[in-house]
């Protein structure tokens, strides 16, 4: 591997067969990177150019999740379980 | 002057000419550091190497001819800070020798702090900006890539170890020491009184450099773990910065996105969740990355929050990594299976990595555990609860209700249920029983070391010998006169540990009652699911009453509405309508609402610290 990012200023660097830039393969996801421009007017940050002001009117966030579904596994078994023991009262 | 290096005088010349122009810009573009370096700069090493060898004397020839380049005014030079910086920036390119990444970091670090004393000039200052931002961008370069590489150093420091071993001086890393020379940069941006300064000027001067510097600081802070040392920043920036709207999209953005970490790791979830949309909102579409690291925080955010990432968000580039992680944890939420959730985060699991790397396993783990008992309520509710007579006329009839013995049922069933696929999969823990010690609800302990309090027998002498052998039977001990003294192999230093305990209680959460072991048993798992409730119904995440004689949760005023609705509010427009008061979020200065800043009318002028006339 080389050291390459580390070696500021070294005298010998043209000798070096490649600059390699990202070493850390492992940690990169983590770093929150320099943007490769430094402006841009708030259009070039919308999803879609037909969603723009509001911040976009897709459905982005679900606020009701509740699940009244009876027919799903976890209920199903539950309600099962709670009729078995009031029978048994 | 005659015989002086070509490229040293050239080199000088295009210097004095930037200064002259005050371009900070080309200036910085001058001052190369990094490598592969060009030729013209090599040629300029071996200049500097032959015409000012290392040596006292020719570090103050090199200083003179530095102090040329800063303009002269009738009392001397006044920025003499830079000429001394010049003089380090070339000894630092002669001298250089990055076999020892320390001394190139050490180096570096005291050529950006002169530059950072050259910055400090109200005048001249400005100029160096751009320099000190490349500089604090090459230094954190390298002591990040330190920090990750440890062994590229680990050699140096095993030396220098070796001279310096107090242990109870506190360890600055590299990324911190970088993090805090930054900072220095950063204040002199701040304070910069050029223009108007404080919340109502706009960015010029140094004060242009406000976000780069702190966006650096904050990403070497976030780096070496020391968030708390950016709760002064924020402080600073909010008492003393242009509002934020007027710096270009990048700063903005990568300041919101660490101001939003900074809030969430602070619990400080609402504010965390403006800033965090505000950067995701503002990021480039293109910046996949960026987006993807924004949406990592902004999530779980929402998820504590009570609302949670749709298909669609789910579905967009950026949340490529992130969609089965949330997905799986919102699941587990809903279904009410507090089991499942917790093994879902729990050290052993994989996804709990993934969590702790990010840094919001136990911020999850600790406030999502609450909504997993509402949605467990929930059901057992609406499967064994009674949901009121709505043939009964109005006021007549009790409201809707739900015996929370059902609830202790349905928390043991719950518990067995896992325990039957545990033992399926050769996991010999036998959850569903009664445990002796601790929580009633927590199929198992939550440390190893108490793993084996529950085992109903007393362990026997040759047990315990074993398992803790070092402690009872050590080597030797020190007896009352402080004398070493050896022991026999296996002979128990404070006689046998099998003795007699009965005369102590050791079980903390022991009541005696007059009911007997098994009415005990079922009390200890009512107190515990009444306190769940109780807290639910504190934080306003259900609504209704608790009687504690005759065990129930009552549903009142629900003939409207309907029980559920009632009992059980929509958890993101509880927290929301109480959040939504404040919506200031500390760290973001924001500009002034318009009219605010109109001439005096309607002006808030705070005059708590004016003094009357005349009073000394």
């Amino acid at each position: 591997m080389s050291n390459s990012t580390q070696s500021q200023t070294k005298a010998d660097a043209s000798e070096q067969p490649q600059q390699q830039q990202k070493p850390q393969v492992l940690e990169e996801d983590d770093e929150f990177e320099d943007f490769p421009v430094e402006d841009w007017p708030q259009e070039e940050a919308e999803q879609t150019a037909g969603s723009a002001a509001n911040g976009g009117n897709e459905h982005l966030w679900e606020e009701s999740w509740d699940d009244d579904d009876a027919a799903e596994d976890f209920s199903k078994q539950l309600r099962e379980e709670l009729k078995k023991v009031e029978a048994s009262h | 002057m005659a015989g002086q290096a070509p490229i040293l005088d050239e080199f000088l010349g295009g210097l004095a000419v930037q200064i002259q122009n005050r371009d900070g810009a080309k200036l910085q573009d001058f001052l190369q550091i990094e490598p592969p370096l060009s030729d013209a700069y090599q040629r300029m090493i071996q200049e500097l190497r032959e015409r000012y060898p290392a040596g006292p004397q020719s570090d103050s020839g090199l200083l003179q001819r530095c102090e040329a380049l800063v303009p002269r005014t009738k009392g001397g030079s006044s920025w003499t800070a830079f000429p001394t910086f010049m003089k380090l920036y070339f000894t630092f390119l002669r001298d250089v020798n990055t076999d020892n990444l320390l001394d190139t970091y050490n180096q570096l670090k005291g050529l950006l702090n002169q530059c950072v004393l050259a910055l400090g000039d109200s005048q001249m200052g400005v100029i160096v900006l751009p320099t000190v931002l490349y500089l604090s961008k090459v230094l954190a370069k390298l002591a990040m890539g330190l920090d990750r590489r440890p062994e590229l150093i680990a050699h140096i420091l095993r030396m220098e170890g070796a001279m310096d071993n107090d242990e109870s001086i506190e360890k600055v890393t590299l990324v911190e020491q970088s993090a805090n020379v930054v900072r220095e940069a950063f204040i002199k941006c701040l304070t910069d009184r050029t223009g108007t300064p404080g919340p109502q000027g706009k960015p010029e001067g140094k004060r242009v450099g406000i976000y780069l510097m702190a966006n650096l600081c904050l990403k070497l802070l976030f780096q070496c773990g020391k968030l708390r040392n950016a709760e002064q920043m924020f402080a600073s920036i909010s008492a003393q910065s242009p509002p934020l709207a007027h710096f270009p999209a990048s700063q903005r953005v990568t300041y919101l996105y660490y101001l939003g970490r900074y809030l969430f790791s602070n619990n400080l979830f609402y504010p965390a969740l403006i800033a965090l949309q505000a950067a995701y909102d503002q990021c480039h579409r293109q910046a996949i990355s960026q987006r993807h690291l924004i949406l990592a925080y902004l999530i779980p955010c929402n998820i504590i929050m009570g609302r949670f990432p749709s298909r669609k968000l789910l579905q967009r580039p950026e949340a490529s990594g992130l969609t089965d992680k949330f997905e799986q944890l919102c699941r587990l939420i809903v279904r009410g299976d507090y089991i499942a959730f917790r093994e879902y985060l729990s050290p052993s699991s994989p996804a709990a990595e993934w969590f702790a790397r990010k840094g919001i396993l136990l911020t999850l783990r600790n406030r999502c555990e609450i909504m997993v008992w509402r949605s467990f309520c929930r059901k057992v509710f609406i499967h064994g609860g009674f949901h009121g007579d709505l043939q009964a006329p109005a006021q007549r009839g009790p409201p809707p209700y739900l015996y929370l013995e059902k609830l202790t049922i349905a928390t043991r069933w719950l518990q067995s249920q896992h325990g039957q696929t545990q033992r399926s999969n050769g996991v010999n823990n036998a959850t569903s029983k009664f445990h002796f010690y601790g929580s009633q609800i927590i199929p198992e302990s939550t440390d190893p070391d108490f793993g084996g309090l529950d085992g109903s027998e007393t362990p026997t002498a040759q047990q315990l010998l074993e398992k803790y052998g070092d402690y009872l039977a050590p080597d030797g001990f020190f007896d009352g006169g402080g004398h070493w003294q050896d022991n026999m192999p296996g002979q128990l230093i404070d006689g046998n540990p099998g003795a007699d305990y009965d005369a102590f209680e050791l079980n903390p959460y022991a009541e005696a009652t007059e009911d007997g072991p098994d009415a005990d048993k079922q009390s200890l798992l009512m107190d515990e699911v009444e306190s769940i409730l109780a807290s639910l119904l504190t934080q306003g995440l259900m609504r209704g009453y608790l009687t504690h004689r005759n065990p129930r949760f009552a549903i009142p005023g629900s003939r409207v509405r309907g029980a559920l609705p009632t009992g059980f509010p929509n958890i993101w427009e509880t927290i929301f309508a109480r959040e939504r008061e404040d919506d200031s979020v500390p760290g973001w200065v924001r500009p002034p609402p318009p009219g605010a800043l109109g001439a005096g009318g309607g002006r808030v002028v705070n005059l708590s610290g004016a003094r009357p006339v005349g009073v000394q």
